[in-house]
């Protein structure tokens, strides 16, 4: 009976308080959820996943439905190959979202330990940075500017090769 | 609990204070602001010129941006990072047991103060330049054109990088700052002549040391569409070569080595190792578009009797030799040293000229003539192997030249070894086949024809000693001179009349018709028989055995070539020079001299020498000529034995002391079966000299002889002490044959069968002497019979006989005792000991109711007995 359940589904419970119902092979594309019941086994009651909210979750489900049937990846040089591959065009078009949920996405792709998943996030966080000043980037992720004008000099200086090249147009 | 749950909804009292800011606090930490962890690896993605960007951002940014692992990589992934030289510098300037941690510490603050960045420079300058070079591009020389220091600088690019921790960001640098605008000029433009490249250097040999550059740097552009601009720039690159592969040809094919040739090669070589131009160099090689000039298989081949010319082959080798050579001077002058030019070359060698012509060689050999064939897949394997060693060897080849060589061999000798191999066997069994079967035949139509033929033991005796000199001599010629044994007629004795000239090779030489046509069922029967046992030793030849060895020699010499050969086939080899010697065995061994042994074990057992008419002085001939196939057998084993030795353990074909080897079980199969057909035909032979015995004893000794008394002749003498003429018979019959199998079996059979002769010779006496009646007078005789038996087995030297002999020569005396005496003869009787505990009382009695005065002494001798026993009681 237990079997027959762990091939059956799962249920998750979003920090919002929702249950989700999913497959289980889906489920395992979190490495945090599968280790989870393979070291203790099926609960037999929702999953409490307590900083992802409904919306994120729902999302995060979608990712993984359409990855269910990948390979699962942990070696090394797997970790390499993916992270010099270009982001495929599902991939892409379900990165479309706004930044905050972006970041949402990547956060609960971290704690619930998906590797690919954080992986797009991550490329899809750099596209955005490529190819803009500074300024910015501080604008967009909300950071302070803490080097005084002499730092910020130097540190031009000493990367003159780079800054050469800042300016094609 | 919903009491508790509804309070803060509601707007909260001012009790829930604490409860409330903790809540306020979770909903600002939601806010998504990503972790550390999460930059780093969205750093990853991110190529040099954003990081750096990233860099100034904030000065936790430029921490996480600047760190020296990420750069480490970058330099990594181009090739041009040393580990071990990274620790050696790290060790020399903050001491080995620094921590990591530290050294990165200590980077960081390099790039805050240019003070330190520079101490930190000069310090490298001072110890690190004797670093290794990680390309091997180092190898080739700075082309002599480009004069420009900043020129020379990028050449040198990815050369001057130095492995220091600390240092992967500057070092970096100093590359980007060199290649990428060559990158990304042909990532932008794609590839064309027009690329900032070719614009900005005019020699080729630099242009291709910035492609190779180019080449390593674009393995650290990992970012998104990496893909299309690594195409981007192999267009480029493919682009430079084609180029450049094109003047090489051109100067290949105007012959302008040393110049336009070795110029482009070492071009090619900095740009990607020269593979290309060395498969241009390869595939469009004078040696192949020449190669019919070097022989064409009709002319080895004789087109008559499609036999092999090995020295046309020799000659087409020799002429390939020279033009090899030629091209070796030109691998030599026109190649970078480093470029190992010699074994695809020489295996182009073996794959486009010499497969294609052997292959065809041997195809036409094959429909022509399967020994033919043989010959020369061999014959030409020895001289390819010959041609091969003799061929000079680059400048630049090592000591795994010969290596190569071989292995180039093998490559062409591959596909023909399986099928040459099988073919070898199944040519030698044929051959064994058509010899037995020949031989077979020619018996059988000698047996139709009923003519048979005798030699004189003489000169069965000198062919024996003739053929060991001869197969000696076999042994030790080489394969091609196959001398003709059958032709080779052997010396004639003197002395031995007409059968002199005759000898076992012409099986069809009639040398004495039947005496007489028959005249009754039962005398033509044992003419038939007669002629069947005189024909015994025909029933296998050495001469087969010789011509079948000689054969085996040959073929597996021709095998034995291949064993040179590594792995596989030197293995496959190996087997299948056992195979033949399997295959000898067989033939030679269970078809024909098992066969015959079988046969000739047949004959004896239907021999009856009753039946036969006219005795022969000589002996039981049927033995006789057993006794001579036994010799002859004995002298094939040891041939076999001999060619063993010399041809597979001399040359290390197999191992003698492997038990498991086919060859080695093949051979002690045999020798076991010829010692059981040895030892049945024995055991038959020994049947039929007893009977021989028997009808002796019945035949050639008259009651008188024991008896005298009862004779009628009037003439008679007294007291006739002389040995019978019947046990004189017995005993020059059973002698002349005990002692024929001296010398031709080994100790312990011939005492099995000296024993066994004995004992049945003893029984048989003893049979014969119940059917005697024996006088007083008359055991004088019986006793001198008796003394002549016993020398005769006195001369086997057994003591167990020797006993039976003995109380045999007691027994005898019995019949002495003066009839008065009958006490005397009853304590003779009854005394076990006086006949070694061989005979017993009761048989003793037995032979003593064969007095002839038994019905007057009879009587008293038992009451003596029985008295006795009384007394004993």
């Amino acid at each position: 009976m237990a079997v027959a359940q762990v091939q059956d589904q799962l249920t998750l419970t979003s920090s919002d308080g929702v249950d989700i119902t999913v497959d289980r092979d889906i489920a395992d594309r979190s490495l945090l959820i599968k280790n989870m019941l393979s070291d203790l086994g099926d609960p037999g009651e929702p999953i409490p996943i307590p900083n992802v909210n409904e919306s994120v979750l729902k999302k995060v489900i979608e990712w993984c439905t359409h990855h269910r049937s990948d390979a699962p990846s942990t070696g090394e040089e797997d970790d390499n190959r993916r992270k010099t591959t270009d982001i495929d065009e599902w991939d892409q078009k379900f990165m479309q979202v706004d930044q905050e949920m972006l970041f949402e996405i990547i956060l609960a792709a971290n704690f619930l330990d998906i590797k690919a998943l954080l992986d797009v996030g991550c490329k899809t966080v750099a596209n955005m940075i490529k190819g803009k000043s500074p300024d910015e980037i501080r604008k967009t992720f909300n950071i302070q500017n803490d080097f005084t004008p002499e730092e910020e000099d130097q540190i031009r200086r000493e990367n003159e090769w780079a800054e050469e090249y800042e300016s094609p147009p | 609990m919903s009491k508790f749950k509804k309070v803060p909804v509601s707007g909260g009292p001012p009790r829930r204070d604490i409860l409330a800011s903790l809540k306020m606090a979770s909903i600002e930490i939601s806010k998504p602001v990503l972790p550390a962890e999460i930059m780093s690896s969205i750093l990853d993605h991110l190529g040099p010129i954003d990081l750096i960007r990233m860099a100034r951002v904030s000065k936790k940014m430029q921490e996480m941006a600047y760190d020296d692992t990420r750069w480490v990589q970058v330099l990594k992934r181009i090739g041009c990072w040393n580990e071990l030289e990274a620790r050696r510098g790290a060790e020399k300037t903050t001491g080995p047991t620094l921590p990591e941690k530290a050294e990165r510490y200590q980077s960081a603050h390099t790039v805050s103060g240019p003070d330190l960045d520079k101490s930190a420079l000069s310090d490298r300058n001072g110890y690190l330049f004797d670093g290794f070079d990680p390309i091997s591009l180092s190898m080739v020389k700075p082309s002599e054109g480009s004069t420009d220091p900043a020129q020379d600088k990028a050449l040198m690019a990815l050369n001057l990088v130095k492995s220091t921790r600390g240092q992967a960001r500057q070092e970096y640098g100093k590359l980007h700052s060199v290649l990428a605008p060559f990158y990304e000029d042909i990532v932008d433009s794609g590839g064309s002549i027009d690329n900032l490249v070719f614009k900005v250097y005019g020699e080729p040999e630099s242009q291709a040391r910035i492609l190779a550059q180019l080449q390593a740097f674009a393995k650290s552009d990992v970012t998104e569409g990496w893909v299309e601009r690594r195409q981007r720039l192999n267009t480029a690159v493919s682009l430079f070569e084609t180029a450049a592969i094109r003047e090489f040809r051109n100067g290949y094919e105007s012959d302008d080595i040393d110049d336009l040739m070795r110029r482009y090669a070492y071009v090619l070589w900095t740009l990607n190792g020269a593979g290309s131009a060395l498969s241009l160099f390869i595939h469009h090689n004078h040696l192949v578009t020449r190669k019919s000039g070097f022989g064409n298989i009709t002319d080895c081949i004789d087109q008559l009797t499609g036999v092999i010319k090995l020295q046309h082959t020799q000659a087409y080798l020799t002429r390939l030799g020279a033009a090899y050579n030629e091209e070796i001077s030109i691998i030599d002058r026109a190649f970078p040293s480093k470029l190992k030019v010699i074994s695809p070359f020489l295996s182009k060698i073996g794959k486009d000229i010499l497969s294609p012509f052997f292959t065809a060689l041997f195809d036409v050999l094959h429909r022509v003539n399967i020994e033919s064939y043989l010959k020369a897949v061999s014959g030409t394997f020895v001289q390819c192997m010959a041609f091969m060693q003799d061929l000079r060897p680059t400048q630049s080849s090592g000591d795994d030249f010969y290596d190569t060589v071989t292995c180039v061999i093998s490559e062409v000798y591959e596909q023909h070894i399986d099928f040459y191999l099988a073919e070898e066997l199944d040519f030698f069994k044929k051959a064994c086949d058509a010899r037995v079967g020949d031989w077979d035949r020619q018996l059988s139509e000698q047996a139709a024809s009923t003519e048979s033929f005798l030699m004189s033991n003489v000169n069965r005796q000198a062919d024996k000693n003739d053929f060991l000199s001869s197969f000696k001599k076999v042994l030790m010629m080489p394969v091609n001179i196959l001398p003709n044994f059958a032709s080779k007629p052997n010396p004639p004795k003197p002395g031995d009349g007409p059968a002199a000239g005759d000898t076992a090779t012409a099986p069809k030489t009639t040398n004495r018709f039947l005496p007489e046509a028959p005249t009754n069922e039962l005398s033509a029967k044992a003419a038939i028989m007669n002629s069947k046992l005189e024909g015994i030793h025909s029933l296998f030849s050495i001469e087969v055995a010789l011509s079948l060895v000689h054969a085996a020699k040959t073929s597996l010499e021709r095998a034995a070539e291949f064993v040179v050969l590594d792995g596989e086939y030197g293995v496959a080899a190996k087997h299948q020079c056992a195979a033949i010697f399997v295959a000898l065995l067989n033939n030679l061994g269970h078809r024909h001299v098992i066969e015959g042994f079988d046969k000739a074990v047949d004959h004896l057992s239907n021999y009856r020498p009753r039946e036969q008419r006219e005795r022969d002085k000589s002996g039981v001939e049927p033995l006789v000529t057993f006794l001579e196939l036994v010799n002859v057998g004995d002298l094939i084993l040891q041939m076999v034995d001999v060619f063993y030795e010399q041809e597979l353990v001399g040359s290390k074909l197999t191992d003698r002391n492997d038990f498991l080897d086919p060859a080695v079980k093949g051979k002690k199969r045999f020798e076991q079966m010829l010692d059981e057909r040895v030892a049945a035909g024995l055991h038959k032979g020994i049947d039929v000299l007893m009977e021989e015995v028997d009808y002796i004893l019945a035949t050639k000794q008259p009651a008188t002889d024991f008896n005298p008394e009862v004779s009628i002749n009037p003439k008679r003498l007294t007291m006739d002490v002389n040995t019978s003429e019947a046990a004189i018979a017995v005993v020059d019959v059973v002698s002349s044959h005990t002692q024929m199998l001296i010398g031709s079996t080994d100790k312990s059979t011939l005492d099995v069968f000296n024993q066994e002769v004995g004992l049945r010779l003893f029984n048989a006496l003893c049979k014969h002497l119940k059917r005697q009646r024996i006088s007083v007078e008359g055991s004088l005789k019986l006793i001198s019979d008796m003394n002549h038996y016993l020398k005769f087995i006195q001369a086997l030297r057994n003591s167990e006989l020797l006993l039976y002999f003995r109380s045999l020569q007691e027994l005898a005396q019995i019949y002495l005792i003066d009839p008065s005496d009958a006490k005397e003869l009853a304590s003779i009787i009854a005394d076990g000991d006086r006949f070694y505990g061989i005979l017993r009382a009761e048989e003793v009695y037995e032979f003593a109711k064969r007095r002839a005065d038994w019905h007057l002494v009879g009587r008293s001798v038992e009451r003596a007995m029985y008295g006795i026993g009384c007394n004993v009681m």
